[in-house]
C-alpha cells in the first residue's frame, strides 16, 4: 500500500488509486475497520418462518446460526462450540430444536442455551468446574431487524441500526415493504467471482452510466426497454445518509399509471398506496422517478427492474422484480455474491412466479444483465494488482467541475431525503468510498474477550469479560 | 419439501446393449458437441417446445433433511422462450461475458437410461463435468453435476423435454453461468 493518508485524500477527492481494488494491506484494514464494526445483512425473517428454522451465514470468517427459537424470537449465534471451538451447525439451512456438537457432544437449544454437557459431574465436578447454567452460544454482538431484514454488527457498541440507516429507510421501503405484511424472499444463489467487493457495491450505488454500454445486449434482444443512454441520464441519483441509488424517469402519469407502466397490477398498487407515506408516493407521482439499483454501505445492494417476461406479451407488458444481494468479501480479489429474490408477501402466486422468472432472466448467477457486469469487474480486479495500477488514479469525478461544483444543480423539488441529481455522475460512488475512507481512518476500539464457564467470570452477568 | 430427483423405483432400466440406450447416449454426446462449440441455435432445435430446463440451487443440509436444494430458488428455471432469449443475447455483438468466447468442454459419463410409462419418453441420468476457460491466463473453472433428462421421440427424433441439473457444489465457483449444462 502507498501512504495511507495520501490514499484516503485521493479517494475523498474522487481520484481512486486503482490498487485499492486489489491489495492485501487494504483488505486487512477493511476487515478490522469496516467488517468488524459495520451493519452487515445476514438473512431475511421469511427465510426462517417457523420455530426451529435456521440458516447459517457469515461475516468474513465469522459463522453465525440465524435461528427462530421456540418462542418465535430470531437469534443470531456464533456457530462455535464453547468447549473446543468446533462448528456446531454444519448445514446451511434446516429445522432443529437443538444443535449438538459433533466433537464431544455438547448440545445447545435453538435459542443458544447450553443444555447438554456429557459427563458434567465426572469431567468437571459439575457446576464447580464448569458453570453450565446460564451459558449460551455467543450471541452476535449487535443485531437489528428492519422490514424483516436481519442485520448484524460485530461491534457490541455499534451505532444503533436505525440511526445508522437514517433516512435511507425511505428508499428501502420501496424494495422491502410494498404491503404491511412485508416481503418474502427466495434464495440465495451463491457464487464466487474474482472481483473486489467494492466494485459491485459502487456499481449498484450509482453507476447509471455503465448501463447503455455494459447492458446493450439486453435491449437488443427486447428483454428490457429502459437502459438506453437517453433513458438512463434522465434518472435521478440520490445519496442519503449511508446509502444511495439510481432511478429511472417515468413517462407522465399518476402514481397508479406510473406503477402500471413498470408492471404492477392494481391490487398491488392499492396496497402500496396504503403502505407508503405520502412523501414516499410523491417520489413517483410528482417527481416521476422509479427506484432502480441501490447500495447501503458497505455490502448490501438492491435492484428493481421490469423486463418483458412473457413470450406472448407485447412490448409494453413488463413484470417488475426485486433482488437484494450481499457482496461478501472472501479476499482482496474474490467476492462471494449472495443474491435473493424478493416479492411482496401478498402478491398473487401468478405475479410471484412471473416476477421470479424475470429475476432469473436478468440478475443473479444466470442473469443476462449480471453476466456482463461480472466479466468487467473480474478484469478490473486482476489488473489492479499490478505495478502500473499503483501509479494510476482512476477518475471517479463524473458530474463535478474542476472546482468541485456539480455540473447540474441538485434537485430542488425532489421528495426523497438526501441529495439528488439528474444526469450522469459518480456522486454515489464517491459518497460510498468517502464512507469507506472515514471507516478506515477511524481508530479501532479495544476488543473485549469473553470467558466461558469459568467460575470467576460467572459472577458477571453475561459470562464475563476481561 | 422433498428431493427434486426422480424416484426410479419401478422404472425399468435399459441394458447398455439396448438400441434405445445407444440412441439416448448418442443424443447426449451430440448435444455436448453443440454446447462445447456454442452452436446454440442448433442446440435449441434439440429441445421440445415445452422444455423445462431447471438447475436448482444446491444446498448443504443434514442427512436427515428430506431436501438438498434451495426451496424455490434456482439458477435456471427456463422455458423455450427464456432459453431462446439467452441464445439470442449471445448472438449480439455486446454479450461481453462470452466475447472473447469461453473454451468449453462438457464431459458426459455415467449414462443410465430407463423406460418410462410413456412409450415415447426415456428417462436418462448422466453426469456432466464442465470445464470452462476464459482469457489467456485466468484459472479455469469446473462445474460437476448430475442430470436427469426426459428425452421424448417427436416426429422420429429425440428431443430434450425436461432437464434437471443437480450441481455438486452449493457455492458456484464460476463468475457466472453464461453456459448451459
Amino acid at each position: 500500500m502507498n501512504d495511507l493518508s495520501l490514499m484516503l485524500a485521493d479517494v475523498r477527492r474522487g481520484m481512486i488509486p486503482a490498487y485499492v481494488y486489489n491489495d492485501e494491506e487494504v483488505f486487512k484494514l477493511e476487515k478490522e475497520h469496516i467488517f468488524e464494526r459495520s451493519w452487515i445483512f445476514l438473512a431475511h425473517e421469511s427465510e426462517i418462518p417457523a420455530p426451529g428454522d435456521y440458516v447459517v451465514r457469515r461475516i468474513l470468517e465469522d459463522n453465525f446460526i440465524v435461528a427462530r427459537d421456540e418462542t418465535g424470537e430470531v437469534r443470531v449465534m456464533f456457530n462455535m462450540c464453547l468447549h473446543r471451538g468446533m462448528q456446531i451447525c454444519r448445514a446451511e439451512l434446516g429445522n432443529a430444536s437443538h444443535f449438538r456438537c459433533s466433537y464431544h457432544g455438547w448440545s445447545y437449544r435453538n435459542d443458544g442455551k447450553l443444555v447438554g454437557l456429557p459427563f458434567h459431574n465426572e469431567a468437571y465436578g459439575g457446576e464447580d468446574g464448569f458453570t453450565k447454567n446460564g451459558q449460551s452460544l455467543l450471541p452476535a454482538p449487535s443485531v437489528a431487524t428492519f422490514n424483516g431484514l436481519i442485520f448484524v454488527n460485530l461491534d457490541p457498541n455499534a451505532q444503533p441500526f436505525l440511526e445508522f440507516l437514517g433516512d435511507f429507510a425511505y428508499y428501502l421501503d420501496f424494495y422491502t415493504r410494498q404491503s404491511d405484511d412485508g416481503v418474502e424472499v427466495r434464495g440465495p444463489q451463491r457464487w464466487r467471482v474474482k472481483s473486489n467487493w467494492k466494485i459491485g457495491a459502487e456499481n449498484a450505488a450509482g453507476d447509471s452510466y455503465h448501463t447503455p454500454q455494459t447492458h446493450r445486449s439486453v435491449v437488443e434482444i427486447g428483454l428490457f426497454r429502459e437502459p438506453t443512454g437517453a433513458k438512463r441520464k434522465e434518472g435521478a441519483l440520490y445519496w442519503c445518509d449511508k446509502g444511495g441509488g439510481t432511478t429511472y424517469k417515468l413517462p407522465p402519469g399518476t402514481f397508479r399509471e406510473r406503477l402500471r407502466y413498470v408492471g404492477y397490477n392494481d391490487e398491488m398498487i392499492d396496497r402500496m398506496e396504503r403502505t407508503w407515506s405520502s412523501e414516499q408516493q410523491r417520489l413517483i407521482s410528482e417527481d416521476g422517478f422509479m427506484i432502480s439499483a441501490a447500495t447501503l454501505f458497505p455490502t448490501f445492494s438492491l435492484v428493481h427492474n421490469w423486463p418483458k417476461v412473457d413470450a406472448n406479451a407485447d412490448d409494453d407488458e413488463v413484470v417488475p422484480f426485486i433482488t437484494m444481494r450481499v457482496w461478501q468479501p472472501i479476499s482482496a480479489t474474490e467476492t462471494e455474491i449472495l443474491s435473493w429474490f424478493i416479492v411482496d408477501k401478498n402478491a398473487s402466486e401468478e405475479f410471484k412466479e412471473a416476477s421470479y422468472k424475470g429475476y432469473l432472466m436478468c440478475f443473479g448467477s444466470t442473469g443476462m444483465f449480471e453476466q456482463d457486469d461480472v466479466e468487467n469487474w473480474v478484469s478490473i480486479t486482476s489488473l489492479a494488482g499490478g505495478s502500473m495500477a499503483r501509479r494510476l488514479l482512476l477518475n471517479s469525478r463524473m458530474g463535478l467541475t474542476s472546482t468541485d461544483k456539480p455540473l447540474n444543480k441538485p434537485l430542488a423539488d425532489f421528495h426523497g431525503p438526501g441529495l439528488a441529481y439528474v444526469g450522469y455522475g459518480e456522486f454515489n460512488q464517491r459518497a460510498l468510498l468517502k464512507e469507506w475512507a472515514d471507516c478506515i481512518e477511524k481508530p479501532l476500539d479495544q476488543k473485549v474477550q469473553l470467558v466461558m464457564g469459568e467460575k470467576v467470570a460467572a459472577a458477571d452477568s453475561k459470562g464475563g469479560g476481561r | 419439501m422433498a428431493t427434486l430427483r426422480m424416484d426410479t423405483t419401478g422404472l425399468k432400466p435399459l441394458s447398455f446393449a439396448d438400441p434405445r440406450h445407444h440412441e439416448a447416449h448418442q443424443f447426449l454426446v451430440d448435444e455436448s458437441y453443440l454446447l462445447d462449440a456454442q452452436l446454440y441455435d442448433e442446440w435449441l432445435e434439440n429441445l421440445s417446445d415445452d422444455i423445462h430446463y431447471l438447475v436448482p440451487v444446491r444446498v448443504t443440509t443434514a442427512r436427515s433433511s428430506e431436501f438438498d436444494t434451495s426451496p424455490g430458488m434456482a439458477h435456471f428455471d427456463d422455458d423455450l422462450y427464456s432459453l431462446k432469449l439467452r441464445v439470442a443475447r449471445f448472438a449480439t455483438e455486446h454479450a461481453w461475458t462470452e466475447d472473447p468466447p469461453s473454451r468449453l468442454r462438457h464431459y458426459i459419463t455415467n449414462v443410465r437410461s430407463f423406460e418410462t410409462e410413456t412409450p415415447a419418453e426415456l428417462f436418462v441420468q448422466s453426469a456432466v463435468l464442465l470445464f470452462r476457460s476464459r482469457g489467456d491466463n485466468r484459472e479455469p473453472n469446473f462445474i460437476s453435476a448430475t442430470r436427469e433428462d426426459i428425452l421424448r421421440r417427436e416426429a422420429g427424433m429425440l428431443k430434450l423435454a425436461k432437464r434437471l441439473v443437480i450441481m455438486d457444489e452449493s457455492v458456484v465457483r464460476m463468475q457466472n453461468l453464461a453456459i448451459f449444462l
